[in-house]
């Protein structure tokens, strides 16, 4: 079924275009020439959607093969979800209009717990039982990849099948199972046997989990024979060696990352302890400079994109960075292309390059200290110093930059008064310490503070996130210190209660799904967005649902204590984290990969630097 | 040697939904896939010299666009026109080039655009007629529009060059009024346009139905022609690329 728009509903909704395809380098086949139809789903709008790598990637690997179509659909505007239930409307895919009750495969990226509402509305706009338990014969299979699946249990209800780790090659092996599933005749479940079988699948239904007493998990064990009790991530060991996509779509609206993302490497060598992104994505591996430097030529070519970025956790780590940069500028003006290097470390060499660059607005410099007082920034294996900071602003200022942002975190562990204070007077030094140069008295520095919210996988997975009452009060406090620090400093903060909720579902285990799912109900979706987040709907639904919210954040757990994402293996040992929370305790700091190997356990995968760091103990 | 082109292109249902602004990035995304010689200009931030007739809003669909784009060396027309149609997505096709051998300025050049707007509505074409005659037999008509000083009333008569109704069959009426559905109608409407005194079709059928108290659902509506003026007589901006 092909769905019909028209004039009364896309005139009267803003950004019309993100709801009729038709982009530069959307693919297009005729479904009924293929065996498989994929829909690839991001939870949130277009312009966030179409900014992200992954379903660029993944798009284009699906579609390079004959047998399968793959088409994208995002989450609806409100101005538009409104029309199309009043009109009832299915949600259906950009590319061939057809309803996603109508596809094989049915996907979602998580990248972010507060986009999982928009999952559950999405299936319910799309005519997709929300549970998978009523889920029929002939209905679409729903599943899930991405970083938050490495705790997928808030979403066991919901999904059929979660894919763990990277997705360039276990897509294909989940497509070729389809197939030979529906050559086979067999029914629902008989697929996902055959996709538990795979590396990677975590299949919810296969698995029982038992509670104690006092709430926590007593066991975690699969429910039938053949199904691996632990499921291992999957990555690309040889990043090289897998597609990169060049012929990117180019949406017509406008998105947040509207350029050509230009992804150097995966992981990060770094480990400070509070981020997630630099444990689950281990270990680094990087793609090569000439490849690299193709990819760029012929994306470029393909999209006539006006702009390149550089995409990576942090671009100064890249082992070729001087050569591949002095490559892309020779390359990118000749094309009249800029050049965008974000996650740069500051320092004489990155200094020069953004000089080279030619189209640089030297308004606004990012740092990210993330704490207030070298303690604490030793506790969070932070290696950045006061020394290091000041030198980098004053480098900063001296170039022409004048605007200084500093992100910071509040409610860290072992955190105290001292150090919330030292975010004011790092602020107040670092406008002291530029009086001195020239245009130095017109520096203005902006200092935001984020609500630090445990994660999975990070040597801080055990630890309580800080009270909503004990953060606001913390950001009140902040708020007057700097007001009477100095004028030349802005202050903003995140909304604590937003990062709470982010707490809950990020160390969840299954019994929070029914509070998305009450909450859902309830009207809640878009939650990451200020405007349409309602904090007291979440609260009523916790009620309902007879949940706590506080047992899953802000409960320091035990060592000992069963985490509801044991089951799942991403590489990095327990025993490795657990070492690292109690060294974070002792104020002790972790060298990064490249100076020494610490043994985390990502070491079994065979890749990347593993295979070149020495290991000295 | 530089040299200034004028071409013609058109945007059909694939596209009407983009607004003027998308539009321009897709022309300039366009051209650099392309790989046609298009000149920039000089600067810290170098644009493509290329400058469109009249902004197309949202919702539209034309025939009959025009834009004019300064090459950094000579390129036979057709090459030109077929090269930028293979970097040009769905929805959007140029039909012809031309020299342009003046330094007049397209968004200057244009005064006047014809469009075609249909309609469903309750009526016959007798009836539709009689309905335009009177509305336009109205020596001011005052609507709220958008001015650079917010909205502001504007009288729309004498930017109203002409509207007719256009006979599909020729000696027949279609069915007469009071048809459940009503009867798909088109109207064709010649209206100032440019940077001063431009009308929308939207807003003037948005008028025509304030005066007339026609219920109507406008289905679509279509840009058909450009114009310019030179000594009182519409000219298709091609007839004037060459003097």
């Amino acid at each position: 079924m092909r769905i019909e728009l028209n004039d009364k509903i896309l005139l009267d909704v803003k950004k019309p275009a993100k709801y009729t395809g038709n982009e530069w380098n959307m693919v297009r086949k005729n479904p009924e020439d293929v065996a498989v139809r994929f829909a690839f789903c991001f939870p949130d709008d277009y312009e966030i959607g179409m900014s992200h790598l992954g379903m660029k990637i993944l798009y284009h690997i699906l579609n390079k093969r004959d047998d399968t179509y793959c088409e994208r659909a995002f989450a609806p505007w409100i101005d538009m979800e409104d029309k199309l239930r009043e009109n009832n409307i299915p949600l259906y895919t950009l590319e061939t209009y057809t309803p996603l009750c109508e596809f094989d495969i049915v996907g979602f990226t998580l990248q972010y717990e507060m986009s999982y509402s928009n999952i559950l509305n999405m299936l319910d706009l799309g005519k997709i039982p929300v549970l998978a338990k009523e889920r029929k014969e002939g209905m679409p299979f729903v599943i899930a990849g991405g970083p938050c699946t490495v705790n997928p249990e808030p979403l066991a209800d919901f999904f059929d099948f979660f894919v763990i780790g990277e997705g360039e090659e276990i897509t294909n092996e989940i497509i070729d199972a389809y197939k030979e599933w529906k050559k086979a005749g067999e029914k629902r479940e008989k697929f996902l046997e055959r996709v538990a079988l795979i590396e990677g699948v975590y299949v919810p239904s296969f698995y029982d989990v038992e509670y104690n007493d006092d709430g926590t998990i007593k066991s975690i064990t699969p429910n039938r024979e053949n199904v691996p009790g632990k499921i291992k991530r999957r990555i690309i060991n040889n990043l090289d060696t897998v597609d990169f996509p060049d012929e990117i779509i180019v949406p017509f609206v406008g998105t947040v990352h509207d350029r050509i993302m230009l992804e150097l490497f995966r992981g990060c060598i770094r480990g400070c302890r509070f981020c997630q992104a630099g444990f689950i994505y281990r270990p680094v591996r990087e793609r090569s400079y000439d490849n690299l430097l193709d990819l760029a030529k012929s994306a470029v070519e393909k999209t006539g994109y006006e702009e390149i970025s550089l995409v990576s956790l942090s671009t100064s780590d890249y082992s070729q960075l001087p050569e591949l940069c002095n490559a892309l500028i020779e390359y990118t003006e000749g094309q009249k292309v800029s050049l965008a290097l974000p996650s740069l470390r500051l320092d004489n060499f990155s200094l020069g390059l953004m000089d080279k660059v030619s189209k640089v607005r030297k308004s606004g410099l990012t740092f990210a200290p993330e704490a207030g007082t070298q303690r604490l920034r030793d506790v969070i294996n932070k290696g950045i110093t006061e020394e290091d900071l000041l030198n980098s602003v004053r480098m900063a200022v001296e170039g022409g930059w004048n605007n200084v942002k500093l992100y910071f975190m509040m409610g860290l562990p072992t955190e105290t008064m001292e150090d919330i204070d030292g975010i004011a007077d790092l602020g107040i030094k670092l406008i002291h310490a530029c009086r001195d140069l020239p245009h130095g008295k017109t520096l203005n520095i902006t200092l935001s503070t984020s609500c630090f919210v445990p994660k999975p996988f990070t040597p801080f997975q055990w630890e309580p996130m800080d009270e909503i009452d004990n953060l606001m009060q913390k950001q009140y406090h902040l708020k007057d210190r700097i007001k009477k620090g100095s004028r030349r400093i802005t202050y903003n903060y995140h909304e604590a209660k937003l990062s709470m909720l982010e707490a809950v579902f990020a160390r969840g285990d299954r019994r929070t799904g029914k509070v998305l799912y009450t909450a859902w109900k309830k009207g809640c979706k878009f939650d990451g967005w200020d405007e349409y987040f309602e904090f007291d709907k979440w609260m009523e639904a916790f009620e309902e649902c007879g949940i706590d919210p506080k047992f899953y954040a802000n409960r320091k757990r035990a060592f000992t204590e069963i985490l509801p994402w044991d089951h799942i293996n991403i590489g990095v040992s327990k025993r490795f984290l657990k070492n690292e929370c109690e060294k974070a305790y002792m104020g002790e700091t972790t060298e990064n990969c490249t100076a020494n190997c610490s043994f985390c356990g990502v070491q079994g995968y065979k890749a990347g630097i593993c295979t070149r760091t020495k290991r000295s103990v | 040697m530089a040299k200034t082109l004028r071409f013609r292109f058109s945007r059909g249902q694939e596209l009407k939904y983009l607004s003027h602004l998308e539009i321009l990035r897709v022309f300039e995304r366009a051209l650099r896939r392309s790989g046609l010689p298009v000149e920039y200009s000089q600067g810290f931030n170098p644009r493509m010299k290329i400058v469109f007739g009249l902004p197309i809003s949202t919702g539209l669909t034309s025939d009959a666009e025009y834009a004019d784009i300064v090459l950094e060396k000579d390129i036979d027309l057709s090459t030109f026109v077929e090269t930028l149609n293979e970097s040009m997505p769905l929805g959007l096709k140029i039909h012809e080039a031309v020299e342009l051998k003046n330094k007049n300025n397209i968004m200057n050049e244009i005064k006047g655009a014809r469009y075609n707007i249909t309609m469903r509505a309750s009526l016959t074409y007798g009836e539709m007629e009689d309905m335009v005659s009177s509305f336009l037999s109205k020596e001011e008509l005052t609507v709220m529009k958008k001015t650079k000083k917010g909205m502001s009333p504007v009288n729309i008569r004498p930017m109203i060059y002409s509207m007719n109704v256009i006979r599909k069959d020729t000696g027949r009426d279609v069915n007469s009024s009071g048809h459940e559905d009503g009867n798909i109608i088109e109207l064709d409407a010649l209206l100032s346009a440019g940077a001063q005194d431009n009308l929308r079709a939207d807003l003037l059928m948005e008028a025509f139905m304030e005066y007339t108290g026609l219920k109507a659902d406008i289905l679509s509506i279509n840009r058909s022609a450009l114009y310019t003026i030179r000594s009182n007589e519409w000219k298709t901006p091609f007839e004037v690329a060459n003097g």
